[in-house]
């Protein structure tokens, strides 16, 4: 591979925003049929360097390298022609068109001026059979298909678009397992035939399955770059943060030993015989004060719209939720007034990034704060208190939430609910999209807040997640609760075995 | 992004606040330059009596232009506002007309009004019509029922009060300024300073996540909407005053000029930015152009177009302003 010439060189790379070097002196290359991954925490320059290769940012100091030419890009559209292609993580699809719409959007095949249907399925059904997935069809809307297939528009999209270098974003953090396993093997389809693939993932053993090397960034600088083969999460996870990783190490690396120490204590939150419409029925449990439960699922297993319904958010069709004894009726207001607090499986939708950090923290707490006129300043003090007890970074009130980074934002989500402490804590996908430091130090949130007898319902689809902090796990799938796993060794192969088993059999 | 290496946490900060508040500030400079511009080529136009008179226009609007500003700012529309006051107006005077003691002929409007806004709430927040249909409805509703009133006649007999506020003066001072003045000052103090007004920008700013923190967003959608329609009617019973009669078309053409005079001022379509300090400008721009066309000789059917371009490039102004964000 060394004797070719890369496809994509970065030289002495360094992009400064304002004082702050976000990239400090990267070295970096791309061969022909290379898959090059990148790992390190958020805020360690890898979303800067993706978008430095796609054309987003353009003004920076150091070199690029085209084919063995020197290249400024101008765009992200200079950079598509040249065929550097970017999928996002957040995919740029429309659900409502075909599937082979989706494929030649913005340049549907024309004869004559109208759009050559014909032509446009066949070629579309053609590049699909290629990566494999003959069975979708390809005038169907893309809406009927599942997210993976999304995925694999946008992909064909980028192939058929003549792109030579695909930069791939956090591609599987919406994925199932078969869809992360069909995404990966197309990944490598794709490499075979000469196509080049930046990968960037927090899930390190796809990364390790799916590269050919890996380069480590860490605070903005190139740790180094690794042999696939010749490396393992352990030494990925060491790497990207410079330091020990209490919780994840252990559920990164494998199975975890589970103790489940509260059965004795009195359940502080009980669901009987729950049911909501389609999303899930005859959930029964009992969430112990200042208990870990999971709720492991995948997605669209109904996890996350129970912890909408304990919340108030959505109203149960059937069955019962007491707290400490009282049944609860009522929406989030309610809920609050209560005791229960509540962060939802997507950041963006709980949180006002236009806005200052403390008017983040205190909107639940207005009423308490102040009886008609809002205190500010005690607003600040308040914010002030909780978000450095979470280690939000930085620790400024005033700070719009945007300017943060997503683990720090996620830090701001769970920080609002520590002004008055929660009896419990429904947390959906509190880590999603998340590096493994940030993750951390949620986790240890969590687990102070258990400590000081909160109980909490850590909902998620990532099962490092649930493996991190839960004390007993609950496994959902098809909307129902299949297995329980208490004081007993739990690995992630197994979460995913008992999810996904009820499925095969129900599908 | 590398919040972990703060050697210089000032520099991007100030930058930004300073590109932030470019764009608080464009629609000043806007105003700025319109007013430069008139005062140098107009002789008529930077008197004190003039300045007056760019006020007194303004005010109506003023009035209007408050509640309008609640309503964007929670990322909703009202199209039925202009309507409202003329009802509201029409009402006023068909009380009058009909001998119900004073000042019941004035509550009855204000009522009247409060209730149509209040359907409008309910319609988009409860059974989740989008407020640009509903109050496009509404508007229909409120003009029907000026016409049914009047039976399409001019009503003359006016409340006293109306009259007073509309085209009285006090210690030399319009009425018709003071309560625009205080109509905004209480908008402004409730948007500011109230719990209600936080929830109001929260709501707007993102309406799933105030859900989440409690706030009850269908009923502060409604407030705003009920809101709206009792600074519409206020409008329209000081602007009978102001006339000297209630007719059932009065204030309709007012509709385009208050949500513009609103976006204008730099209060966002989309919700959670703005504020009446903005509206006031954006009030004052179009009273300056307005006026200020006026004082300058140009073709009378020149007018509309020239307002209307220059109220484009004023929108481009904003947005160029506005810039983008760094991710």
């Amino acid at each position: 591979m060394e004797s070719k010439r890369p496809l994509l060189t970065l030289n002495n790379v360094s992009k400064k925003f304002g004082g702050i070097h976000a990239l400090k002196g990267i070295d970096f290359e791309v061969y022909p049929g290379e898959v090059h991954a990148l790992v390190g925490e958020n805020g360690a320059g890898k979303s800067t360097m993706m978008k430095i290769l796609a054309g987003v940012i353009t003004s920076y100091q150091g070199e690029m390298v085209w084919d063995g030419r020197p290249l400024k890009l101008k765009n992200p559209r200079h950079a598509l022609d040249l065929g550097i292609a970017m999928i996002h993580q957040e995919l740029s699809v429309m659900p409502e068109l075909t599937v082979a719409e989706n494929i030649f959007l913005g340049r549907q095949l024309l004869k004559g001026g109208v759009v050559d249907w014909p032509r446009m399925f066949r070629e579309a059904e053609a590049i699909l059979t290629e990566l494999g997935f003959a069975h979708v069809n390809v005038r169907d809307n893309l809406e009927k298909y599942p997210l993976g297939v999304h995925q694999l528009a946008e992909i064909a999209r980028a192939i058929t678009s003549g792109a030579r270098l695909i930069i791939m974003d956090e591609p599987t953090s919406a994925l199932s397992p078969m869809e992360t396993k069909r995404l990966l093997e197309l990944t490598r389809k794709l490499k075979e035939s000469g196509k080049s693939v930046v990968y960037i993932s927090h899930f390190l053993e796809e990364v390790v399955w799916v590269a050919d090397r890996i380069t480590v960034l860490r605070d903005g600088q190139k740790i180094t770059t690794l042999d696939a083969g010749r490396t393992d999460k352990k030494e990925l996870v060491k790497l990207m943060l410079g330091k020990e990783a209490e919780f994840f190490e252990e559920s990164y690396i494998g199975g975890k030993e589970i103790k489940d120490l509260h059965e004795r204590k009195p359940p502080v939150l009980q669901v009987r015989r729950l049911g909501k419409g389609r999303h899930f029925a005859d959930v029964s449990f009992a969430l112990h004060a200042g208990e870990i439960l999971g709720i492991y699922g995948l997605i669209g297993s109904g996890h996350f719209e129970l912890g909408e319904a304990i919340y108030g958010l959505n109203h149960p069709s059937s069955g019962t939720i007491e707290l400490a004894g009282k049944a609860l009726r009522g929406g989030p207001g309610r809920a609050i007034a209560d005791g229960i607090a509540y962060v939802p499986p997507s950041r963006r939708s709980g949180l006002f990034l236009d806005k200052p950090i403390f008017q983040n923290v205190s909107l639940p707490w207005l009423a308490h704060i102040s009886r008609f006129v809002p205190a500010v300043a005690k607003e600040v003090a308040i914010t002030r208190k909780v978000i450095e007890r979470v280690g939000v970074r930085p620790p400024d009130p005033l700070k719009e939430v945007a300017f943060l980074s997503g683990g720090n934002q996620q830090k701001v989500a769970i920080a609002r609910w520590l002004v008055e402490l929660p009896k419990v804590f429904v947390v959906s996908e509190p880590t999603r999209g998340m590096d493994v430091g940030a993750k951390e130090e949620v986790m240890h949130i969590l687990k102070q807040l258990s400590e000081e007898g909160v109980g909490i319902l850590l909902i998620s689809s990532e099962p490092e997640t649930i493996l991190a902090a839960a004390e007993r796990v609950l496994v959902m799938a098809k909307g129902r609760i299949v297995s329980e796993f208490s004081e007993e060794s739990v690995s992630k192969e197994m979460l995913l075995a008992a999810a996904s088993g009820e499925m095969a059999q129900s599908a | 992004m590398a919040q972990k290496s703060l050697d210089n946490p000032n520099q991007p900060s100030r930058l930004r606040a300073l590109l932030a508040r470019s764009r608080e500030y464009a629609p000043v400079w806007t105003l700025l330059a319109l007013f430069l511009f008139f005062s140098v080529y107009s002789d008529s136009f930077l008197t004190m009596e003039n300045m007056g008179n760019i006020l007194n226009q303004v005010s109506l609007l003023a009035i209007m232009g408050t509640g309008i500003t609640f309503v964007l700012l929670t990322a909703q529309i009202d199209l039925s506002v202009s309507y409202m006051a003329t009802f509201a107006g029409v009402v006023a005077a068909y009380y009058t007309a009909a001998h119900l003691p004073q000042p019941w002929p004035i509550f009855a409007a204000l009522l009247a009004a409060a209730i149509l806004g209040w359907i409008n709430g309910v319609g988009t927040s409860r059974l989740g019509i989008p407020s640009f249909m509903v109050t496009l409805a509404m508007s229909l509703i409120a003009s029907g029922l000026s016409l049914y009133l009047t039976r399409g006649r001019i009503l003359f007999d006016l409340p006293p009060i109306a009259n007073t506020l509309g085209s009285g003066r006090v210690f030399g001072l319009k009425w018709l300024v003071i309560v625009a003045a205080l109509t905004l000052l209480a908008g402004h103090l409730v948007l500011k300073y109230t719990r209600f007004g936080r929830y109001v920008y929260m709501t707007g700013a993102n309406p799933k996540a105030a859900d989440l923190a409690g706030v009850n967003t269908k009923g502060i959608i409604t407030a705003v909407m009920v809101i709206a329609a009792v600074t519409a009617g206020m409008a329209g019973i000081v602007g009978i005053g102001r006339l000297g009669s209630a007719t059932p078309t009065a204030f309709d053409g007012m509709l385009i000029d208050a949500i513009g005079a609103v976006v204008l001022g730099g209060t966002s379509l989309f919700g959670g930015i703005g504020g009446i300090p903005q509206t006031i400008v954006g009030l004052l721009i179009l009273g300056v152009l307005r006026n200020g066309l006026d004082q300058i000789s140009v073709d009378i059917y020149m007018k509309t177009l020239i307002t209307g371009i220059i109220l484009l490039v004023a929108l481009v102004f904003n947005i160029l302003f506005a810039g983008k964000k760094e991710g």
